[in-house]
């Protein structure tokens, strides 16, 4: 039934399986070696509301890592979700705008966090005088993921099937009646599942808020208090040397954070795909 | 379902001799003690406070020029440092004595042994101040916490971290200002103030003093534009900071150890070898044991 | 009615064009910020310069550049070959019960916090690179093989999406025309999803460039010119991070120069991939 194999077929056989079973090990590997150190160190008293220097809490910096991520997403959410819409909905494909749009989103995207750390701290810290602050640190943050949201929305957007749009025109529905009640709802699993993208990427950022939200271990009472998120918190126990145990036990938070997100993010996905 | 299994066989097998390499790398490790070897010179950064005085205490910088041999590793925590040393039978390198622990070796300086008592006495030289900064417009409040850094119960504390206390001003009487007060700064000296603005906060209640880590130079400069009300600072103010209006109190000293990985042989070294090590004319070990 | 509709026509018009703002002014606060110095430094000096030494304000960059190339060269040939035939195999020859472990995990590693990684890096990678070749091992190496890994994800999960939108048709045809399997899948599946597996890599390029928490705990930042991958390297991202705390007056302004260099750095990488992308969509 099959073709014989020749050696160069048995040769990329074998590659490709070696490959497969190095990502796999170093997989395992790492997520084993962040559980193995973390664990033993969890403690109650890591999740105690009020942060001492005696039990290191990260209640604190999980509370701000929450803030921060809705903070974020009403910034970044609106503005991507409706780039996207004119992107697709309205404007000519191959304007002069469109490509500009495209190309800048494409920059954004690249840029390393560490940029726009320096940039954050440089324009909405120093010059608009914000001072280290969680609202700072949210529009830095926007910046950056505002091309994951508008990439993902864009996509979700172009599948939904032209017979929705004419339909919804033929019964007469306005444009933004189409786009709002006929096109949003049917691409949400997608819009959703680029958002959930996003969280992963803001929970996981350490350099771009190091010098924006500061690192100040406490929960910030209004937004322009500066507070730590949970890796920055991570970053913070580590710098000195006194709480390495502490900081492995937050890495294991981290690691639940993301797992939690990607299932969050694959339901999504397997309902866009069942429509 | 074959080709699956033979996957899971090729998985497996890779991972016995994944645990086979570093079980064998744990071998090589435990060879008694190094007294031999290339030297891995581990710095913190250019401008870092403990850099500097362990630079200039050591005689590394001449003339204001640092001399540190181009090939030292650099690396801007305390962390990476010790955990560097720990895993590296060859390296030595340099950390704050209030964060030394167990897993690596503090050498003895000229045969002085780096302790508190030690660093208090004046026998054990290599150390650095810990600096406030404040400005003339410090508040009621501002002012009564310095009162407190800088009485015995604030020293003690300074002392139980592991730091060398100054001189007192005697028992702290709080002159019961209260309200929000913001101080901001050094890293290295974040420990010690988040374990004094508690104890302070304890005895006024009416206090709520929040301590934010960044490091000395936006310390002093959030200090002179008003958003901390007190800096912290593990170096001395430049002249431009102090024409600006701050004024330095010394509230500890830190003692710097100089630690090496558990395996190596080599307990004492003098000034003039660290001199040499960190400015590369000594490169292997075996020229230190004597 | 048709005032609403145009109203929100310039709403969404507006939103599109913030990105496009950011961009500028990105753009604007770094230059502004960054080219005095370079001005005062004196271009050839700053960006040929072999030595950093600002406390003798000595500010050359060269082999910080030399090293970010280093450093994303070493975590391409790592990287770069796992990856694409990972996903492969995720592709063509992963068994259905495997694919479901895989692929959530492969999503794992990807929102895994980079300073998780770089404390991986110093405590495994190190010590290991250590033993074997009796050096110091926050070297080249080091820095190499951890981004190698850290690019892993994007490259497996981009190049696959990509495989997986090649039409079965072609893997059949070729099965038909009598090729094995695996040429099948390599010569023909492979060469097809060509364009979506080189925007996995450039992605992965892009992530190794720029990465600074896990770079900086392993790769040594020694401001001199590696000599051998056994030597330790110090990248522009790490170069910012290290003394951005301490810095001051030029010194500060010589460290957002850097970053500039960066940014100058992401943008050629883009451009030449959009320009590749036009010239493919065009042939």
């Amino acid at each position: 039934m099959k073709a014989k194999k020749d050696g160069v077929s048995l040769f990329l056989s074998i590659v490709t399986h070696a490959a497969a079973i190095i990502t796999i090990l170093c997989l395992l590997f790492i997520i084993a070696y962040i559980l193995i150190r973390g664990i033993p160190n969890l403690t109650p008293s890591l999740f105690e509301w009020e942060y001492t220097t005696d039990n290191v809490s990260m209640m604190p910096s999980i509370i701000n890592t929450i803030i921060v991520v809705i903070l974020t997403l009403l910034i970044a959410g609106p503005i991507g979700i409706f780039s996207a819409i004119y992107l697709v909905e309205y404007a000519k494909r191959g304007s002069k705008l469109v490509k500009v749009i495209l190309l800048t989103t494409e920059t954004l995207s690249g840029i390393p966090s560490i940029v726009y750390g320096l940039f954050g701290s440089l324009m909405f810290v120093i010059s608009m005088g914000m001072g280290l602050s969680v609202f700072a640190g949210s529009l830095t943050l926007a910046i950056m993921v505002l091309p994951t949201i508008m990439r993902t929305t864009q996509e979700a957007l172009v599948a939904v099937p032209d017979s929705y749009r004419e339909g919804s025109f033929g019964l007469g529905a306005g444009k933004l009646r189409t786009i709002f009640r006929i096109i949003l709802p049917s691409a949400v699993p997608g819009i959703m599942s680029g958002i959930v993208l996003s969280m992963g990427r803001i929970v996981g950022e350490t350099a771009a808020l190091i010098y924006t939200s500061g690192t100040v271990a406490q929960v910030c009472t209004n937004i322009f208090a500066p507070g730590s998120t949970l890796a920055v918190h991570m970053y913070r126990l580590m710098s000195e040397g006194l709480y390495t145990e502490q900081a492995c036990a937050v890495a294991v938070v981290l690691l639940v954070f993301v797992i939690i997100m990607n299932s969050l993010s694959s339901y999504l996905g397997r309902k866009l795909a069942k429509g | 379902m074959n080709k699956f299994l033979k996957g899971m066989l090729a998985l497996g097998l890779s991972a016995t001799a994944l645990v086979g390499c570093s079980s064998g790398g744990d071998d090589a490790q435990s060879d008694e003690g190094t007294a031999s070897g290339a030297i891995t010179v581990v710095s913190r950064e250019d401008g870092s406070g403990t850099r500097g005085a362990f630079t200039e205490l050591m005689g590394i910088e001449e003339d204001g020029t640092d001399n540190t041999t181009s090939s030292a590793q650099i690396t801007n925590s305390t962390s990476v440092m010790m955990t560097t040393v720990e895993g590296n039978s060859y390296a030595i390198g340099y950390i704050s004595l209030g964060s030394l622990n167990d897993t690596v070796k503090a050498v003895t300086v000229d045969g002085v042994e780096a302790t508190v008592e030690n660093v208090e006495s004046g026998e054990y030289t290599v150390s650095r101040p810990f600096l406030v900064c404040t400005t003339e417009d410090i508040s009621e409040l501002g002012q009564d916490f310095m009162n407190f850094i800088m009485s015995d119960e604030g020293q003690a504390i300074v002392e139980e971290e592991g730091y060398i206390p100054r001189e007192t001003t005697g028992a702290f009487t709080s002159n019961g200002a209260s309200g929000d007060l913001t101080v901001g700064g050094s890293s290295s000296v974040t420990p010690v103030m988040e374990k004094l603005a508690e104890a302070y906060e304890e005895i006024n209640t009416g206090a709520n003093v929040s301590v934010q880590q960044s490091d000395s130079t936006s310390g002093a400069e959030n200090t002179i534009s008003g958003v901390y009300e007190i800096g912290m600072c593990s170096r001395d103010l430049t002249e431009e900071e102090q024409s600006k209006g701050l004024t330095p109190t010394t509230i500890a000293l830190d003692g710097i150890a100089v630690i090496v990985n558990k395996e190596n042989a080599v307990d004492n070294l003098t000034t003039d070898q660290i001199k040499q090590i960190y400015t590369g004319e000594i490169t292997d070990w075996a020229d230190i044991s004597e | 009615m048709q005032l609403r509709e145009n109203a929100m026509r310039i709403v969404f018009m507006l939103a599109a064009c913030f990105s496009i703002v950011a961009v500028f002014f990105i753009c604007f606060y770094l230059f502004i910020n960054g080219l005095p110095a370079i001005a005062e430094i004196g271009p050839l000096n700053f960006l040929g310069g072999m030595e950093w030494r600002p406390n003798n304000d000595i500010y050359g960059i060269f082999p910080m550049i030399i090293g970010s190339i280093y450093v994303t060269a070493g975590a391409i040939v790592v990287g770069v070959p796992i990856g694409i035939l990972t996903a492969i195999y995720m592709a063509y020859f992963c068994p259905k019960k495997l694919y479901k472990i895989i692929k959530p995990a492969v999503e794992l590693l990807a929102g895994i916090p980079s300073i998780v990684y770089g404390f991986f890096g110093l405590v495994v990678i190190v010590p290991l690179i250590q033993d074997a070749f009796h050096t110091s091992g926050n070297t080249v190496l080091a820095a190499s093989i951890l981004l190698g890994i850290m690019i892993l994800p994007t490259i497996v999960s981009v190049s696959e999406a990509s495989l997986q939108a090649v039409p079965d048709s072609y893997y059949e045809g070729s099965l038909a025309l009598g090729a094995t399997h695996e040429r099948s899948v390599f010569f023909v599946c492979l060469k097809a999803a060509k364009s979506g597996v080189l925007a996995g890599v450039i992605l992965g390029v892009g992530r190794a460039i720029g990465e600074t928490m896990a770079v900086i705990m392993v790769a040594g930042n020694q401001a001199v010119m590696p000599g051998s991958l056994l030597s330790g390297v110090r990248t522009m991202t790490a170069n910012i991070v290290l003394e951005m705390s301490y810095a001051t007056g030029l010194h500060r302004e010589a460290l957002i120069a850097t970053a500039v260099v960066l940014f100058v750095f992401i943008m050629i990488i883009n451009l030449s991939f959009s320009a590749l992308k036009r010239k493919e969509a065009k042939s």
